[in-house]
């Protein structure tokens, strides 16, 4: 399971590196700032982990840290998201005017 | 609860689903659209995993969902344009975090050692990217300081920080506690290490850690989609990061490591400090030389420091072949022993009846026309004569402050070994070149002779914009510390309803993150097929009547081109000197942050206008 998970991290990063490779660089901050967002999907291992807690009834303290990381990973994809929609808004062409 | 079959399947479309809303960032009309599908595809995910696991009806998910959620949407509603860069490097690090507490929790729940370890992995990758990124956001917010912070032996501290980390990880990979205040403290050391300007290369980096931060947390948890998208991440933030590299040309290693822009770096903070105080730097160096008469040079320690005397010397020559007298002034205390400067310079050859003892020249800075101070500090400190109580006071000292033009040639502007500040640096007939004696000594000598002769003064600005059909504006860090971009805007506009075509040429590495010119200009409605990159525009610069360089300096340096050996030799550049004119809005003129002198300064077609950008673009629109 491990190594199939390890061989997924690489295709799937060879994979972004030629889809980014596209980008213009009149785009780069929205990108950069959308794959910011896109890194905040770590809450999906903190909702797995809070699952974990949630059904062994583990510590407080185990709890706290897992509404923590959901906090803290929500804020990236949601600011993420967020931020990069209102920089993508801005971008106006001269016939939009 | 689904079947594994059905996740991954679930999985691969919604990995598909993201890799298709990047993949539409590439065009502009599509990229918003491509956000959205992202992040539809991230909330679905969200509400997958929660059904997966069971916990749909767990407050706990719940709440955090709903507070993270609501400081994103508060937090980016606020944040400013202008303060996208730290919001971004602080966004970044919280994801990190997030992925480091992740890994702690699956440490604690899990059995398997595989998973342990990956979990420390990840622990470490996700700490470095929080304070990497906090640092960061810090300097990016002025809250740290710009330039490169560097620790006594901080190369040994952070070799050492690796290797018990390291060592932490394999050793005793579920010492979590040890192993997060290691790799919080090398996030630290390495982000603190690193200058203002090369933070459009940290940044980028640390967006590809957090993506690496998660994909690795993915792998312990054993979550598809999370190492697939942190594999995406990670790959984008890592050629974003080779990008960047190539832009300024440096390469990755020497910013990490630090050390080699620390000179340049130290005088683009002065230079900052000095812009607070005032805004005198109009008066012209090149031009004060080439038309003095009687120079007297005035050498200390900071000269032997930088081991300037030999350029010293050309310098003096070259002032005299362009008929001015030459005297050096020694201070008796000036260097580290007695006649200490004396040496010095005989050693290279300047004859022995030019320098001259402090009581005999003392009188004749007055009828001098520039005084020119190389790394001396305490020894033409005015206070000394006025600051009663300080430690200098009463001290003999050289009246350089008598002569018309004073030109300081220091590293810094800091107080001398004394401690007392030296009023000469902000006396108005002052004009600070701080840095490496050796660089600004070189500087010095290329504007004489080359100073803006007096036809090329009365080029008169508001008949070039007036007849320009074609004009290229090439916007840089300084119009983002100036907030010119809104000005810049009514400029161009004044200029197309007078009949002109206007582009923007946007180098890769202008400003502070990757695209930062372009989030800025279009925040203001320039219509973003205005903007072009480099590559596109490049070749139009011959055709153009004028080329507007506002608070850029390095990005246009044709050196890059030409000055082998120097640190932006072979980096590309902005081809803004083929433009039959070039007007350059920038704050002053000194080096950019590769510390080389920019040529482009002193030629035939360019016309400086010195100051804030926001004035000088503004005086520019009375055409």
């Amino acid at each position: 399971m491990g190594i199939i998970l390890i061989l997924i991290f690489i295709v799937a990063a060879i994979v972004g590196y030629f889809i980014i490779n596209k980008v213009p660089t009149l785009l780069h901050t929205p990108l950069m700032s959308g794959m910011n967002a896109l890194s905040g999907i770590t809450v999906l291992g903190a909702l797995a982990a809070i699952a974990v807690v949630v059904k062994e009834h583990s510590s407080v303290l185990s709890a706290i840290i897992g509404i923590l990381a959901i906090v803290f990973a929500m804020v990236n994809v949601v600011g993420g998201f967020a931020v990069t929609g209102r920089m993508l808004r801005m971008f106006k062409s001269k016939e939009d005017k | 609860m689904i079947t594994e079959t059905v996740y991954y399947i679930i999985s691969a479309v919604l990995v598909l689903g993201v890799l298709i809303g990047i993949s539409m960032m590439s065009k502009v009309k599509s990229a918003n659209n491509g956000n959205t599908i992202s992040a539809i595809c991230t909330l679905i995910a969200i509400l997958v995993v929660m059904y997966n696991c069971e916990i749909l009806t767990a407050w706990q998910a719940w709440l955090g969902l709903a507070i993270g959620a609501v400081i994103g949407v508060i937090g980016a509603v606020k944040v400013k344009m202008i303060e996208m860069p730290q919001a971004v490097a602080l966004l970044n690090g919280f994801g990190g975090l997030a992925s480091a507490l992740v890994a702690i929790l699956t440490i604690w729940q899990t059995e398997d050692m595989f998973e342990i370890y990956v979990g420390a992995v990840a622990l470490v990758v996700g700490f470095v990217t929080f304070t990497g990124s906090v640092v960061a956001a810090g300097k990016l917010h002025k809250l740290l300081p710009q330039k490169p912070v560097v620790w006594k032996a901080h190369s040994f501290i952070v070799a050492i920080t690796i290797i018990a980390t390291v060592l932490a990880v394999v050793l005793c990979p579920d010492c979590i506690w040890l192993i997060s205040v290691l790799s919080a403290f090398f996030g630290v050391a390495f982000a603190i290490r690193v200058g203002g300007a090369d933070m459009p290369i940290t940044i980028s980096l640390l967006n590809s850690l957090s993506g690496v931060a998660g994909g690795i947390a993915g792998i312990a948890v054993g979550d598809v989609l999370l190492v697939a998208i942190g594999g995406v991440v990670g790959a984008s933030g890592l050629l974003l990061t080779q990008i960047m590299c190539r832009a300024m040309n440096r390469s990755l290693v020497s910013i990490l490591v630090g050390g080699k822009v620390k000179k340049s770096a130290a005088t683009q903070e002065t230079t900052e400090v000095i812009k607070e105080e005032t805004v005198k730097a109009e008066i012209n160096p090149g031009e004060i030389l080439s038309n003095a008469k009687k120079v007297i040079i005035v050498p200390g320690y900071g000269m032997a420091l930088g081991q300037a005397q030999s350029i010293v010397k050309t310098f003096a020559d070259k002032l005299e072949s362009n008929g001015a007298e030459v005297k050096y002034a020694i201070h008796p205390v000036a260097g580290r022993m007695p006649g200490h400067m004396n040496v010095l310079l005989c050693e290279v050859d300047v004859p022995y009846d030019k320098l001259y003892e402090m009581d005999a020249i003392n009188e004749e800075f007055k009828e001098t026309d520039v005084a020119i101070i190389i790394g001396a500090n305490d020894v033409v400190n005015p206070a000394a004569n006025t600051a009663e109580g300080t430690p200098i006071y009463g001290m003999p000292v050289l009246n350089a402050s008598d002569a018309k033009h004073v030109i300081v040639c220091n590293f810094d502007d800091k107080p001398g070994y004394a401690g007392v500040p030296n009023p000469l640096y902000q006396a108005e007939n002052t004009i600070m070149m701080l840095g490496d004696a050796k660089e600004t000594v070189t500087t010095l000598t290329s504007t004489i002779g080359n100073a803006p002769s007096e036809t090329k003064e009365e080029t008169n600005v508001t008949d070039i914009l007036k007849d320009a059909k074609k004009v290229i504006i090439v916007p840089g860090y300084g119009m983002a510390l100036g907030q010119a971009q809104s000005i810049v805007k009514s400029f161009a506009d004044k200029l197309e309803s007078n009949g002109a075509e206007v582009k923007y040429a946007i180098h890769p590495v202008a400003g502070r993150m990757p695209g930062h010119m372009n989030v800025l200009l279009c925040e203001v409605d320039v219509p973003y097929d205005k903007l072009y990159e480099m590559d596109a525009i490049n070749e139009e610069f011959k055709e153009t009547d004028v080329a507007v360089i506002i608070g850029a300096n390095d990005v246009v340096n044709p050196a890059a081109n030409t000055a082998e050996g120097t640190p932006i030799y072979g980096m590309p550049v902005l081809n803004a000197s083929d433009a039959k004119h070039v007007i350059v809005c920038n704050f002053d003129d000194k080096p950019g942050y590769a510390g080389v002198p920019n040529p482009l300064y002193q030629a035939e077609n360019t016309i400086m206008m010195l100051g804030d950008a926001k004035e000088t673009v503004a005086s520019l629109m009375a055409f």
